[in-house]
Parts: structure tokens; C-alpha cells; sequence
């Protein structure tokens, strides 16, 4: 695409696109970091996921301003219009991935007074890693406008949902093996979907970054987890 | 771009770039007002229009967008035949209006003209008063009695929005109003001959934001009776008023839909580059 | 960067451009009142010889044989009729050639040979158009007349009303031409309804210049109309007229006559002056409306 005759334009949607870029590094980081305060039940590294997530929100702002003032002042048409909207709305969801981190990391400081299931521990840290490869991978997508690579990320949300299925049984077998166990697998049961949630906005991601640079989303039904885990009378 | 033939098909909608349509605009629901098929047109030895063909739909508002000199007003001035009065520029090619081709040489011009109505660029009230410039058209064609002349030319002023502004001084010169006021005046004078078309050449350009908001609400609202085709060089205009758009360059057709879409999602580079300020 | 202003009232580029403004300045002021000058003078002293003689006996008695006194009622009368006969006759013509050229033929080869000759005819001596109507009239007829002077006026009145009403109807713009095309006007009523309308104070301005212009004319009338000693209203016979009688009278060696040259030629100053000044203002509110 050649570049705007009016220069300033251009400035400003390169800024933008670089504070999504920006805000980005900063959800994953948040969610790799969440996951590391878990599975080495470092407090003070969940502190400072909590701590950090302010400035994902400040980012967040940033991006809803630059926007607001594209859209007053540059009449934005076509392809421009699509990318200052998309980046709201990859901007909020960026948003909503590092407060499930955030809650995540609450959740790993109260896992730390207690003895959780190791096997359940590393299921959580396996979900969250797929999660966290798949939002690097679509913020490469993004950066580049990779319309094939953000499908790729797309497709992947079956996979996530199935490991997530398949922990939440997991995490039910624990509770009704040993009691005693329900207060850290309740937890540990939040935070299995606070990942799925936040996979579900990756994905959410990706169906943008084709919308900014093909004008639409993907064609196909998203492919869904099986409808057994709502059969085992599930969570939400 | 896929240049379709549609010879010899009377069903559906004639375009010959594919019609990106709309979630709230069916097209094969539409008919069609004017036909334009493989249209070229000529000033002298140059062809200014190449093999145009697209469907203006009755009581929908079409606007013809493009960088100055792709052939835009040129394509407007096909449809009333304007160009019929300067020597040395002719059309080849249908232009099916209401089944009948306009272009063909025995034409009535003056009927024609009656049916599809112009607005322009300047306004262009008549040197006369104001009551004049809208009786005036109707008096070409239609003898009414006075007092039912009086009310085609207060309907025609209150249907262009300015019978509140010039209801007591409709015995003054039309060329006192001010810009906004005339254009509306022209647009009256348009609608009071009764047409089905009305093309508008431009008609705000030389006018200031809130005359502008005006005419625009005006079309909106002729539409509804009218079929209306609009040239602007004002793309945000184009994108308020209008429910199709042709982007046009070099003479050529280049993209024609659905003005939402087009708007979002243009499937061709060159339209994407215009409407975003990428041109040149 | 920084961005210096080099524009300073001290470059000697600048003050050399406000010197040569002053001399062109100067010059200019010079030349106009040099011209201005003349015309007040000619006025002064008409003014000064003629407003004696301006009574009322000018308009009632017809003018005297030498050493007598008298008026010049049957000159003033036989210029009214030839100057209204020749408008008249001039008018309708010239009005339908510039019509042409302005909306029919403006594009046609004819029209550009057209205007060409009619500009050669508007700078044509007049005295030689005196000479061509006396050629067409006055020798078959074997007599002067004062048709044969309405012919000659009118032959100076066409070229005239020809290119005004060109030029003013050119100026009325293409778009309010297409705006009566716009609602299914045909062209002859669009170029009666509209175009003369928006023309009109020009072309009667153009009629009026023509007036003007043929009301100080002697030459062509010398040839054609040539004088009468007497009051008539008979377009088959010699005619008097305001410019011939002055002519003849102030080349006269009775000071009578030549007072009433001056008288006449005030006269005709004052009608030329009065119809210059209403042309002035009709253009003029043309304008401003």
C-alpha cells in the first residue's frame, strides 16, 4: 500500500499500531510471568504481574485517545477505518488477556499457602503456554499483516479447548479423590479458564487482523470444543 | 476486474464490475432506472469514457467519485444528453432509460431533459424573480390555471426546503438569494418540471458547510421519489447521501457497489488508494 | 534550518523596483491628464461659444438664410427622424447577427468571417459608407433623401449592436444556458427567455453607444441626406440634419450662422454626453446586481 499523500496520517497510524505492538509484549510478558509465579510459587513475581497490569490499562487508554482523534480528525475511509477500529477492539482484548493474568497471578500468591496437585500445576502451566505461544504468534501476525498466520492461530483455539476440557476433568477427579484438595483445584479451576478465556480473545485477535487487512473475518464455523464438557454438568 | 458481458439479458442487474452489495441493500431486488451498457464516449478524437456499463437504480441515490478528469460529470452530462449542445462530442454505446435508449439520434431532447432533471455546480437561478424560476419550467409544458401554478410552485419550494425563507418575497429576483438559498431555488425549479431523475453535477462545492448539510438532507429526502445520480468530489459526501457509488479513473469504471462497502471494504487497489488519500 | 526573511525595504533590488514604480506612476498621471485636459477644453469652449445662442427660438424657428436670425427646429427634427429611422433599421439586424454568432454559430467557420468583416466595418470611415449608400440610393434615385441617410446611419448602427450584443450574450454564462437546456428548454426560447434577459442592460448599452455614435455623424450624410433650407418630414427628399447644418454654418462667413453652429454642436454634445452616461450606468447597475 503506498503511503497517504497527507505524511502526518501515516505517523499516526504507524504510532498506533506500535502502542498495540507495545501493549502486546506487555500482555504476554504479564501472562509467561503469571505462569512462572505458579509453578515456582514465587509471590514476589506475582506481585509484580499485579503491579504491571496498570500499565497494560494505560496503554489500553493510549490506544482508545490515538484512536478517538483518527477518527475526528482524519475522516478515516476503507482500509484506514478497518485498522483504527480493529485496534480498539485488539486493544481491549490485549486488556482483558492481561487482567486474566493479573487474577491469575492473586490466585498463585493464595496456591503458594497450600499444596496443589503437581500434575494438576503443570497441566495449568501446559494450557497457559499454548495460550501464550498463540498470542505471540498472532501479534507477529499482526505486525505483519499476516492474514495466513492469523488463521493458523485461529485453527488453534480447537486445541486449546480441548487441553482445557481435558484439565477441567482432571481437576474434577482430584477434588472427588481427596477432599482436601478442593480449595487449591477450585483455584486452579478459575485459572484454567481465566487461560481459556484469554485464548478465546487471541483468537478473538486473530478474526481482527484478518478484518484489518482483508476487510473480513473467517469464513468457516469456528471449530468448537465438544459439547461433552457442558454433558459432564460443567462450568460456565 | 471481470468485464461481464450482459448483451441480451434483460434480467438482474446489468454491471460489468462484480456489485458488492450490502446486508441492508438487496440489488436483485432493485430495478432499474438507467441501463448504462458499454458506453464510450468522445470529445473530438478522444475518448473520454471506455466501455461504461452499470445500472442506476430507481429511488436510490448513485454517486460517481473519482480524481478530476476521470470522467465523471462527463458520464453525468451522457444521461440528459447536455453534451448534445456543444459540437464535436458524442456517446456510443445504450444508455436504457426506462427501456428506451437514450442516445438514440431521434431522441426528443427537450422531453427527455424534462424527465431527467441537473442541478449544478454554481447555482444558477434564471434572471428573474423568484417565483419565475420555478413557474417557468412548469409553464413549458403544463397550462395551469394560475391559482394551481401558485401551489406547483410553492410545493416545488417546500420540497427544496426554501418556501419559509421565501414565501414573502417570492417577487424578488432570484439572483439576490444567497448560494445555499439559489441551489435550492435550482433544485426546486428541478423538481417543479416534475422529473424522475435528477442529476446533480457537484452542487455543493461552491457552498458553505451548513447550505451543504442542507442540499444533502434534501437529497436524502428526494430519494424517496427520485432516482438520483451525484457527482462530488467530496468523498465523505459521496459516502452521506449516496446508496451505490461508482469509483471511476482514466475514463474507466473501476469499482461500482454498495456505498457501505465500498467505503470499508473496496476490492479494488486503486479505489482503496483514492478513497484513503493514497492517491498520487 | 533557520528561515531568514529576505524581503527588506533596503535590498537594492526592492528600492531600484519602487523607483521604476514611481517614474511608471508619474508618467501615467501625466499622460492621463494631457487627455483629460483636451476634453475639457473642448468642452470649455463650447460651452463658452454656445450657450449664448441656447434660447428658445433654437427649437421653435427653422434655420435662417444668411444675416437673419433663426433656429434650428428643422435640423433637430430631421436628426431625430434619420438617427431613429437608422436605429430602427439597424437595431433588428444587428441584434439577429450577434445573436447569431453568439448562440448558433459560435463554433461555424461563417461566424469567424462574419466577425471579421463586421470588426473591418465597425473601424470603416464613415464617410466611406456615405459614399457607398450614395452609390446604391442616391445616384438611382437620382436625388438625396433622408431614407438614403437613415441607410447610411443604420449601415454604422449594425456593426455596432452586432458586437455588443455578441460580446454581451458571450457573457452570459454556459452554465445558465444549460440550466434552461436542464429543464427541456429549447434553444430559440431559451435565447429569448434567458439569455436576452441576462444581456439586456448590455445590449441596450450597445444600441445606445450606437445612438451615440451616429448622432454626431456629417460625412455619410453630406452624401445622402445632404440639407434642406426648409422644415420637412418627407423621407423621399432632402433632409436637414444637426451635424450638417453645423457644418455648413460654421464654415460660413455670417456670424450668425456660426453661432449657431456652436449652439447645434453644444446640443449634440450634450445628447451624446447624456446617452454615454445613461450606457455608463445601466452597465454599471448591471453589475452590481
Amino acid at each position: 500500500m503506498p503511503e497517504h499523500t497527507l505524511k502526518r496520517f501515516d505517523e499516526e497510524l504507524e504510532r498506533l499500531s506500535a502502542t498495540i505492538s507495545e501493549m502486546g509484549g506487555l500482555a504476554e510478558n504479564q501472562l509467561a510471568q503469571s505462569l512462572v509465579a505458579l509453578r515456582t510459587r514465587d509471590t514476589e513475581a506475582a506481585e509484580k504481574v499485579i503491579g504491571d497490569d496498570a500499565r497494560v490499562d494505560a496503554l489500553d487508554e493510549a490506544v482508545q485517545e490515538q484512536t478517538i482523534k483518527l477518527l475526528a480528525l482524519r475522516q478515516p475511509m476503507a482500509i484506514d477505518l478497518r485498522v483504527i477500529l480493529s485496534s480498539i477492539k485488539i486493544a481491549a482484548a490485549l486488556e482483558r488477556i492481561a487482567d486474566y493474568a493479573k487474577n491469575n497471578a492473586k490466585r498463585s500468591i493464595v496456591l503458594s499457602q497450600t499444596t496443589p496437585p503437581p500434575a494438576a500445576v503443570s497441566g495449568i502451566d501446559r494450557l497457559g503456554r499454548l495460550v501464550r505461544v498463540a498470542l505471540k504468534d498472532v501479534l507477529d501476525a499482526f505486525a505483519h499483516g499476516d492474514v495466513d498466520k492469523a488463521r493458523d492461530v485461529w485453527q488453534r483455539d480447537e486445541e486449546i479447548d480441548q487441553v482445557y476440557t481435558g484439565l477441567f476433568r482432571e481437576l474434577l477427579t482430584y477434588m472427588m479423590e481427596d477432599p482436601r484438595t478442593i480449595t487449591a483445584c477450585s483455584h486452579l479451576m478459575f485459572m484454567a479458564k481465566n487461560i481459556e478465556r484469554a485464548g478465546d480473545h487471541v483468537t478473538n485477535i486473530a478474526e481482527l487482523v484478518s478484518f484489518r487487512t482483508a476487510g473480513h473475518g473467517f469464513e468457516e464455523a469456528r471449530p468448537k470444543g465438544s459439547a461433552a464438557l457442558y454433558a459432564a454438568g460443567s462450568a460456565p | 476486474m471481470t468485464m461481464t458481458s450482459t448483451e441480451g439479458s434483460n434480467h438482474g442487474p446489468s454491471v460489468a464490475v462484480p456489485v458488492a452489495t450490502h446486508a441492508s441493500l438487496d440489488i436483485s431486488k432493485l430495478k432499474d432506472k438507467i441501463s448504462i451498457r458499454n458506453l464510450e464516449f468522445f470529445y473530438g478524437d478522444s475518448r473520454a469514457l471506455k466501455s461504461i456499463s452499470l445500472s442506476l437504480y430507481a429511488n436510490k441515490a448513485t454517486a460517481f467519485i473519482g480524481p478530476s478528469g476521470c470522467g465523471k460529470s462527463t458520464l453525468l452530462r451522457v444521461l440528459n444528453r447536455m453534451y448534445d449542445l456543444y459540437p464535436g462530442q458524442r456517446a456510443t454505446g445504450d444508455v436504457i432509460f426506462d427501456g428506451d435508449n437514450l442516445l438514440r439520434p431521434d431522441q426528443d431532447i427537450n422531453l427527455l431533459r424534462a424527465r431527467i432533471g441537473m442541478v449544478f455546480q454554481k447555482p444558477t437561478p434564471f434572471p428573474m424573480t423568484i417565483y419565475e424560476n420555478v413557474a417557468f419550467g412548469v409553464r413549458l409544458y403544463e397550462n395551469l390555471p394560475r391559482a394551481e401554478l401558485d401551489g406547483r410552485v410553492e410545493q416545488a419550494l417546500r420540497r427544496a426546503a426554501l418556501w419559509d425563507e421565501v414565501k414573502d418575497k417570492l417577487a424578488t429576483n432570484g439572483q439576490s438569494l444567497s448560494g445555499g438559498q439559489q441551489q435550492r431555488l435550482c433544485i426546486a425549479r428541478t423538481v417543479a418540471v416534475k422529473p424522475e431523475v435528477i442529476l446533480f453535477d457537484e452542487p455543493c462545492s461552491a457552498l458553505d458547510p451548513i447550505s451543504t448539510a442542507k442540499i444533502e438532507e434534501l437529497i436524502d429526502e428526494l430519494k424517496q421519489d427520485y432516482t438520483i445520480v451525484i457527482v462530488t468530489h467530496n468523498m465523505q459526501q459521496a459516502a452521506r447521501v449516496s446508496d451505490f457509488t461508482a469509483f471511476m479513473y482514466l475514463g474507466e469504471l473501476i469499482e461500482f457497489g454498495a456505498t457501505a462497502t465500498l467505503f470499508t471494504t473496496p476490492k479494488d487497489k486503486r479505489t482503496q488508494a483514492y478513497i484513503t488519500g493514497r492517491f498520487g | 534550518m533557520t528561515n531568514t526573511t529576505i524581503a527588506t525595504a533596503s535590498s537594492p533590488l526592492y528600492s531600484g523596483r519602487r523607483r521604476r514604480n514611481a517614474i511608471a506612476k508619474t508618467l501615467a498621471w501625466i499622460a492621463t491628464a494631457f487627455g483629460l485636459g483636451w476634453l475639457i477644453l473642448i468642452l470649455g469652449v463650447l460651452l463658452y461659444q454656445g450657450i449664448g445662442g441656447l434660447s428658445l427660438s433654437v427649437f421653435t424657428e427653422m434655420t435662417p438664410p444668411p444675416g437673419a436670425a433663426g433656429g434650428l427646429l428643422n435640423a433637430i427634427v430631421g436628426s431625430l427622424i434619420i438617427t431613429v429611422l437608422a436605429v430602427l433599421i439597424g437595431t433588428p439586424i444587428g441584434i439577429l447577427a450577434g445573436t447569431y454568432l453568439a448562440e448558433y454559430g459560435r463554433h461555424d467557420k461563417l461566424s469567424s468571417v462574419v466577425r471579421f468583416i463586421n470588426d473591418i466595418l465597425l473601424s470603416a470611415p464613415s464617410i466611406v459608407i456615405g459614399l457607398f449608400v450614395y452609390e446604391i440610393m442616391v445616384a438611382p434615385m437620382g436625388h438625396f433623401s433622408g431614407w438614403a441617410g437613415a441607410v447610411a446611419l443604420a449601415v454604422i448602427v449594425i456593426p455596432v449592436v452586432v458586437r455588443t450584443t455578441e460580446d454581451m450574450l458571450t457573457l452570459v454564462p454556459d452554465t445558465l444556458r444549460e440550466a434552461a437546456a436542464s429543464i427541456g428548454l429549447p434553444r430559440a426560447l431559451m435565447i429569448m427567455r434567458i439569455a436576452y434577459r441576462a444581456a439586456r442592460a448590455g445590449i441596450v448599452t450597445g444600441i445606445l453607444l450606437a445612438v451615440a455614435r451616429i448622432s454626431g455623424e456629417t460625412a455619410p450624410l453630406l452624401f445622402t441626406a445632404l440639407n434642406n433650407q426648409f422644415f420637412s418630414v418627407n423621407m423621399s427628399q432632402p433632409m436637414p440634419s444637426l451635424p450638417v447644418v453645423i457644418f455648413q454654418f460654421a464654415l460660413s462667413p455670417y456670424e450668425e450662422w456660426q453661432k449657431l453652429a456652436w449652439t447645434g454642436a453644444l446640443l449634440i454634445t450634450i445628447t451624446v454626453l447624456a446617452l454615454s452616461v445613461i450606457a455608463r450606468s445601466l452597465t454599471a447597475s448591471r453589475k452590481s446586481s
